[in-house]
């Protein structure tokens, strides 16, 4: 008992020591659980791989996450940068210069330490050109590459080519790599094929909450406690709380609700409001808790092909009121009733009000109106048909058809009730579902459709993030990409309006302009605001710290913190 | 000798004539692998473009082509641009389990057809008969999704089964009995699928094959020598009932990797089936054109296998032959 009394408190130091530094650990603000247990998530696909720099598919990013760690983090809870690996930071007056303050004794997965060496190799390879990194394109502005510069051990210098408003939100999502296990592959120009599915699991290597325990192909991908992971409760216990995370492969939307259902899954992410009510009923005798978060940062737009393609030529929806017309003709409230069971919101803008800070309340809300649309059409030259159909300015039959993706029935619903929707102004649409690969090849690559109804998911609740859509010269520039110059003034006000709002770092000014980009698209409606569907989750009633977030990573962005309150083998 | 030779090489002829069809239908599809990068806002165009380079997809069809079947030809069916990996291995893994549903599946339906249509071809139109062939008309109208559904509404509703998946969590800790006991309770409802979509078309066949056969004269004139009823069933005409259903056997063994691709899709089986289809939508066609062809070789060796025990147990082939 003496020598334990004399050694103890050597021993608790040699032990903060081999874990990190209590100085440097980050304080998780939420209740304190119980450690043990493991969860069980049924996810739709396997992932393909879980290799940060190079997978992109949303599976492989859903498991990935649960094993590495970026330097600032976006908060799911408040929306707001918080810091992870990087304990804090400066920036300079022209804001061209952060300098990260790496928090010291964190280690990787498997006990190695981590310091600005790993972030360094880490930007290095996110920004090389052999290696196509799907996230490389964040990184550069304007073109030009963020710089990034070793200033000591624990201390990394990135220099941005230009202003760039809200810098800090890009470091979430780039995870940090550990350069100790990935630097040969990159060097011998292997790095793409390292982490793959049948990679051993002391080779996945990361900074995050879990590890990889074990990957059963086609079945499920089993992660166990990270013994090194860098985060605290309040009461001082090492997070994460579970033990493991099994991931089970459900192969479909139907298959996850089964599993959840039956309780061979514990916590369910982002079902369809149909599944969610067919769920809702047998809640309390199952055991499980469903949530509606509200609306999210995802929203369904329908758009024309306003490119210079033969299947756009002459077509009427290059006309401003005809465009106009069809909103207005639109019922948002019925697709809100019919095909999401009062589940999503619908909108006037297009930013969804899950996005609270930059959407632009002030913009009226669309009520249909089929008199009004017809005033419209009638005011710009359209002319009715004795039989009730609708004739463009020369004289022909207006008809087109909604390109839409196969695999999404609430987005088929949706165009067909559209297309019901345009009958009493006497336009014939035709609803014509494809697989995505094909759908997304025609509106980007051939350009073969009339109208698409698409759903856009922003990635963060930024305006920056809408620059891919908003931009003219932008590739998701959905109704017509990749502009060389802006093809109308309005456009051309947009990507003005865009660009200084990215290098504004006053936000009540940035807000200004990013209302005045919301009243254009509204006014000119190259694509037309549909709904924004509500973020629907589930779990067992057990499942302790369960708070879902309208961000990516809905169910489990804190998975660290959740824990089973009567405890769980 | 000289008819395997002939068969064999006419087997070969049909894979070629698969595999160029197989890879231009890939070809002419819509869309590539890069595709949905497009609608990712994360990726640039410029991006996309050099992975296009990148994976080689700008050089000559013919060119492609040639590198394709020449991997082939050394067991490397070439990469998979989903998983960042070779294909071969990815396959492995799951050819097994699929081998493992469609075997089961298979015996089982031959265990339950032969003996289930022979005994409905000696009561013909009796009510044992009337009963057999309502019910195999009935499950033959049923579509195999819809026998999947209602398996898994039974599972969700009773819990007495999983909803998918091929092994439970801890696995590999347990004993071999606990192992098999546990992969069965995974296999049942997708085997009960498979079987019930099988059995009727091969009790049909069956049938109709002993009807033949007890109406022609030799198994008339046994009958009037006396022969007992099961010796001259067993012995004498199934025998001479094989000859189509061993080429019914052939077929059954040619779709051992193809006959449940869509029941491991809707049941959630590990199998070829999932990865199939998901190669499929994400157009990942080195993993597409391998299930192919490795459907296609299995179609001709089954085949081949039927033709080479006909050619030894049915004399006039041999004759027609020679």
């Amino acid at each position: 008992m003496l020598i334990f009394r004399y050694f103890a408190p050597v021993l608790l130091v040699l032990s903060a020591a081999a874990y990190g530094q209590p100085g440097d650990a980050f304080i998780v603000s939420g209740i304190a659980g119980r450690s043990g247990g493991t969860l069980v998530f049924a996810q739709r696909n396997e992932p393909k791989s879980l290799n940060p720099a190079v997978a992109a598919d949303s599976a492989s990013r859903e498991v990935m996450h649960r094993i590495n760690a970026d330097l600032i983090h976006i908060n799911r809870e408040t929306q707001l940068t918080e810091p992870a690996l990087a304990k804090s930071w400066t920036v300079s007056s022209d804001g061209l210069h952060y300098v990260l303050n790496l928090r010291k004794g964190v280690r990787f997965s498997d006990g190695h330490s981590f310091d600005a060496d790993d972030v360094v190799f880490s930007f290095r390879v996110y920004l090389d050109e052999k290696v196509l990194s799907p996230q490389r394109d964040l990184l550069l502005l304007e073109g030009k590459p963020i710089a990034v510069r070793k200033l000591d051990a624990y201390r990394v210098a990135f220099d941005l080519p230009g202003p760039y408003a809200a810098a800090e939100r890009l470091f979430d999502g780039f995870v940090i790599l550990p350069r100790h296990i990935l630097e040969r592959p990159y060097l011998d120009g292997k790095l793409a094929e390292a982490w793959g599915v049948r990679s051993p699991a002391d080779q996945v290597v990361g900074l995050g909450p879990f590890r990889l325990k074990q990957f059963v192909p086609g079945q499920r991908v089993v992660l166990e406690r990270n013994p090194y992971y860098w985060k605290l409760d309040k009461e001082g216990t090492r997070l994460p709380y579970l033990s493991e995370v099994d991931f089970v492969f459900a192969g479909s939307e139907d298959m996850q609700v089964m599993r959840f259902q039956t309780g061979e899954s514990d916590v369910i992410s982002r079902p369809s409001a149909r599944n969610f009510a067919v769920l809702q009923k047998e809640g309390e005798r199952r055991g499980y808790t469903l949530k509606d978060a509200g609306p999210g940062l995802e929203y369904s737009v329908l758009f024309f092909n306003l490119n210079d393609s033969p299947a756009a030529g002459n077509a009427p929806f290059h006309r401003e009121s005809f465009r106009r017309a069809v909103s207005l003709a639109i019922d948002r409230d019925a697709i809100v009733r019919l095909v999401y069971q009062g589940r999503a919101a619908a909108l006037s803008t297009p930013v969804p009000p899950g996005d609270k800070a930059w959407v632009n309340d002030k913009l009226p809300r669309i009520v249909r109106s089929i008199p009004q649309a017809k005033q419209l059409l009638s005011a710009d030259g359209f002319s009715w048909a004795p039989g009730g159909s609708l004739l463009d300015p020369a004289g022909k039959p207006v008809e087109f058809s909604i390109v839409t993706s196969a695999g999404n029935s609430e987005r088929v619903q949706m165009a067909t009730l559209i297309a019901d929707d345009l009958k009493p102004l006497g336009i014939a649409v035709h609803v014509t579902p494809l697989d995505f690969a094909s759908l997304l090849n025609r509106v980007f690559q051939t350009h073969d459709y009339e109208a698409c109804l698409l759903s856009l998911s922003e990635a963060d609740a930024d305006p920056n993030t809408d620059m891919a859509v908003l931009l003219s010269s932008a590739g998701n520039h959905l109704w017509q990409p990749e502009q060389k110059t802006p093809a109308t003034p309005w456009e051309a006000e947009i990507d003005g309006l865009m660009r200084r709002q990215m290098v504004t770092r006053n936000r009540v000014q940035r807000k200004q302009l990013f209302d005045r980009v919301q009243a254009i698209v509204m006014d000119k409606l190259p694509m037309i605001p549909l709904v924004s569907p509500y973020i629907l989750v589930g779990a067992r009633n057990d499942l302790g710290n369960f708070r879902p977030a309208l961000l990516d990573h809905y169910a489990l962005w804190n998975i660290e913190e959740l824990y089973w309150r009567g405890g769980r083998d | 000798m000289k008819y395997a030779g002939r068969r064999l090489l006419h087997g070969a002829g049909l894979l070629v004539a698969v595999s160029v069809l197989s890879f231009l239908l890939a070809q002419v599809a819509p869309g590539d692998f890069y595709s949905q990068w497009r609608g990712d806002p994360r990726i640039s165009t410029a991006t996309v473009a050099a992975l296009r380079a990148q994976s080689g997809m700008a050089r000559p069809l013919p060119v492609r082509y040639g590198a394709w079947m020449a991997g082939i030809l050394r067991g490397d069916f070439g990469y998979s641009l989903a998983y960042r990996s070779p294909v071969a291995p990815l396959l492995k893994e799951r050819i097994v389990a699929t081998l493992l549903l469609t075997g089961c599946a298979t015996l089982f339906a031959w265990l339950i057809a032969i003996p289930l249509g022979i005994w409905s071809a000696t009561r013909t139109g009796m009510w044992g008969d009337r009963l057999s062939t309502a019910a195999t008309s009935l499950l033959l109208a049923i579509p195999d999704l819809v026998l999947a559904i209602a398996l898994l509404l039974l599972a969700v509703q009773t819990g007495w089964f999983p909803t998918g998946g091929k092994e439970s969590r801890g696995y590999s800790r347990m004993g071999p009995v606990q192992q098999l006991r546990d992969l069965a309770w995974h296999m049942a409802l997708p085997v009960a699928v498979l079987v019930l979509g099988l059995a009727p078309v091969l009790v049909r066949h069956v049938r109709a094959a002993m009807l033949e056969t007890l109406d022609a004269p030799f198994a008339l004139s046994a009958r009037a020598q006396g022969i007992p009823r099961r010796r001259l069933l067993f012995r004498h005409l199934l025998p001479a009932a094989l000859n189509p259903l061993v080429s019914l056997c052939g077929v059954s063994l040619g779709t051992l990797l193809s006959a449940s691709l869509l029941v491991e899709v809707a049941m959630g089986w590990p199998g070829l089936g999932p990865l199939f289809l998901e190669a499929v939508m994400a157009r990942d066609f080195a993993v597409v054109l391998a299930v192919v062809m490795l459907s296609a070789v299995f179609l001709v060796l089954g085949n081949l296998a039927a033709d080479l025990v006909l050619y030894r147990i049915d004399p006039r082939i041999r004759t027609v032959d020679g």
